[in-house]
């Protein structure tokens, strides 16, 4: 049996700082994955995952929905990301760089939305489609490990695609709007 | 089969987990169908785009580089809460003040009894008091096995003497001890030393709490712990109460009892087997004039009742603490854990099961194929080897694990083995008034002295007495272990001293109240030839023994590797 992001946050802020290797190892591959998108180099993906969670241990109390702690993380990333990129530019003196930085790294089909619409999934959900895609299980293998019968994990992929593909749409409509404006 | 079907059954399809017959429908479907095939393309191209971030990610291993950092940020703020304090109390007294008032606000609003606001004045007032402490020490009794784990706990387990002293100014520095090991850090590194085995883990980095001494490490921190306790005692609803007594010192002592929820359900094993998993009531006394605590009791909830497990009654502040003991002396033939290493064929290792690696680990010993088994624990000691050595595997069961440990990472796998056999011999002696043969010691395989039983006094002449004084060394030998093997504590007696008996009774009767079955712990003998040693001027049988050991391998995978390593149980 595995517990719940909320149960998890919990341990942590209950004096349980060991527990949080529990959410690290439940957010490390969607995190890194989310960061490799939008950086070039793998090496600086790792170090900006590591800083997210980091960050985000140190910042536990002050998180609101325990049970929103992925997409919460994913909101540090985008954070430390910014810092990257800004303080990439500053290295290189120039400040134009850091306009043109971000839209230049990202990734011609910014397959990182992925990890933010999975952020938007229900948390079964979101365990499913990360122990199934993320963590390589096969159904059978997700079945045991989130202890649910092999039918009820094979439904909620289908609705977790459903919604996944929603939301997909959504944010990549948002996105090729945004590409426009920023283009003419 | 018709498109709402097909649509229902296409996750299934795709993952190859329909029966032939669906499966076929479910083709025959989609070949007829344009607006199924659209939702199969949609579905099959998102499942690809996953795959590929899957794919992305596969390399990530971010959590031992993370609770590195995590480990190192918390060391710091706790010296800065320390410091903090400490300037806080000095520098604007008020504020410390100020703190507590909003505690008993808080409470006042949430649970109105006038008890419970006061129980919290006492632990604010007493985590007031220790706000500027440089180093403490702590002595306790805990319910453990002498060589277990600082956070095992067993409420059948006897007393054992559990000390913490922890430094925090200038530079945070603790030691954890208890009988079978003790723990140092020592501001730099952080050490673990397992006397029995001689084997020792040392870790470049200055951990505040490392080796399942969290539990003791938070309590030292007191300040902070019964803000916390307090804390956690309102926002869960926790019962939290306050007495009156009189202490031994003839002061005034005010009692604060906590009643703590784990949050465990109550049909998970590890319930109550481990401090932070247990329901527990908590008793602190604070000395009403200083205001200092002065001792904690906890006790464990079980169905039976509650049971003291820890009682913690020596606490001093702000003592000087010797600076040896941050440097212990190790012997010299210590063995030193590695962590696993990224093997060449570290994926064949990583695609392991939990029960895979555990056959394939026990396989090895019977082998003594020590290279193989070092994949799977990096410690071998010789200790380790000389016991698996030769085994076979009879069997194993289905993993376990439990709510509090990720099964990903951590899980027990049952065995049963069978220890390759050793050779002992047993001393026997029939020079006494009642002229029967009794067992007097025994040796190891090498003839060593293994262990002697000492009889105080003669061997008492039996109402037959005749029958046993008939009895050959070897049938007294058989006797024997046939009166073991039945539990017949009795019977045993009459080869064994009294003391002895008694302790093989209380084990018997132990081992049934745990619901274990003591036979299963006999080894399997084969009685040899008896025969005369001038050496020991004594009569010695070579008995052939062989265990065979059904218990819970630990196995874990949290390491840089990614591997199954052994994690206890043998």
């Amino acid at each position: 049996m595995e517990l719940s992001d909320q149960e998890y946050v919990e341990r942590c802020r209950d004096g349980s700082p060991d527990e949080f290797r529990r959410l690290v190892d439940r957010y490390q591959k969607p995190l890194f994955a989310y960061l490799a998108g939008r950086l070039e180099n793998r090496s600086q993906a790792e170090e900006a995952a590591q800083e997210s969670f980091v960050r985000a241990f140190q910042s536990l109390k002050k998180l609101r929905k325990p049970e929103s702690f992925y997409s919460w993380l994913l909101g540090i990333a985008g954070r430390v990301l910014k810092e990257q990129f800004r303080s990439q530019a500053r290295r290189e003196r120039d400040r134009e760089i850091a306009e043109t930085l971000l839209p230049e790294a990202a990734d011609p089909a910014p397959d990182y939305l992925i990890e933010e619409a999975i952020a938007v999934l229900p948390e079964t959900h979101r365990q499913v489609i990360l122990l199934r895609y993320y963590e390589g299980l096969s159904c059978q293998e997700v079945a045991t490990r989130l202890n649910m019968p092999l039918g009820t994990v094979t439904k909620t992929l289908s609705r977790a695609y459903g919604l996944l593909r929603q939301e997909l749409q959504a944010r990549e409509r948002a996105e090729r709007t945004v590409n426009q404006v920023q283009e003419p | 089969m018709n498109c709402a079907e097909c649509r229902d059954d296409l996750v299934a399809y795709l993952e190859g987990l329909l029966d032939a017959e669906t499966s076929r429908q479910c083709r025959a479907h989609l070949e007829n169908c344009a607006a199924c095939r659209a939702e199969l393309a949609a579905l099959t191209a998102l499942q690809r785009r996953l795959a590929e971030r899957g794919r992305v990610a596969s390399e990530a291993s971010l959590v031992q580089p993370v609770m590195r950092r995590v480990h190192q940020a918390q060391a710091l703020s706790e010296r800065e809460t320390i410091m903090s304090r400490l300037f806080r109390r000095w520098g604007f007294g008020l504020g410390a003040v100020a703190g507590a008032a909003v505690i008993v606000i808080g409470i006042l609003l949430v649970s109105s009894p006038k008890a419970q606001a006061t129980a919290a004045q006492v632990m604010a007032n007493g985590a007031k008091a220790v706000a500027q402490l440089t180093s403490i020490h702590l002595r306790g009794q805990l319910r453990t096995a002498p060589a277990d784990n600082f956070g095992y706990i067993n409420a059948d387990n006897d007393f054992v003497t559990i000390e913490l002293w922890k430094q925090f100014e200038p530079e945070l520095k603790w030691r954890v001890e208890k009988p079978g090991r003790f723990a140092v850090m020592d501001g730099e590194s952080t050490l673990l030393y397992i006397k029995k085995a001689k084997l020792g883990y040392r870790f470049p980095m200055a951990s505040p709490a490392a080796f399942d001494t969290g539990w003791l490490q938070r309590i030292a921190n007191l300040s902070k712990t019964i803000t916390n306790e307090l804390e956690n005692a309102i926002e869960r609803k926790w019962g939290l109460s306050l007495t009156e007594e009189r202490g031994a010192d003839g002061r005034m002592k005010a009692v604060v009892t906590v009643k703590a929820k784990s949050g465990l359900p109550d049909n998970d094993y590890l319930k109550n087997s481990f401090l932070n998993t247990a329901d527990t009531r908590r008793v602190y006394r604070f000395d009403e004039q200083s205001e200092l605590l002065e001792s904690v009791q906890i006790y464990l909830e079980r169905p039976a009742g509650e049971v003291l497990i820890f009682d913690l009654n020596q606490i001093d502040y702000n003592q000087p603490i010797d600076s040896a003991l941050w440097k212990p002396e190790l012997p010299a033939d210590v063995t030193w854990h590695h962590e696993p290493q990224v093997l060449p064929d570290n994926a064949k290792y990583q695609a392991m099961t939990a029960e895979q690696a555990a056959r394939a680990f026990f396989e090895a010993c019977g082998r003594k194929d020590w290279t193989e088994v070092a994949k799977f624990t990096p410690d071998l000691t010789p200790r380790l080897k000389k016991y698996l050595g030769g085994l076979q595997l009879v069997s194993l069961g289905k993993p376990f694990s439990s709510k509090a440990q990720n099964t990903n990472l951590q899980c027990f796998v049952p065995y049963e083995i069978r220890l390759h056999p050793t050779d002992i011999y047993i001393r026997l002696s029939n020079s006494n008034t009642a002229k029967r043969f009794v067992i007097t010691g025994q040796y190891d395989s090498d003839m060593k002295p293994d262990e002697e039983l000492k009889w105080t006094k003669e061997p008492p002449v039996l109402p037959n007495n005749e029958v046993y004084a008939r009895m050959t060394p070897v049938e007294v030998v058989k006797a024997f272990f046939e009166a073991s093997r039945n539990l017949d504590s009795e019977e045993v007696a009459k080869f064994i001293p009294e003391s002895e008996a008694a302790k093989f009774k209380k084990q018997a009767s132990d081992a049934k109240a745990a619901g274990m079955d003591l036979r299963n712990l006999i080894p399997d003998t084969e009685v040899g030839d008896a025969f005369w040693s001038k050496e020991h001027s004594a009569w010695l049988v070579k008995v052939r023994m062989s265990h065979v050991k059904k218990w819970n391998l630990a196995l874990r995978r949290d390491n840089p590797a990614g591997r199954w390593q052994f994690d206890g149980g043998l």
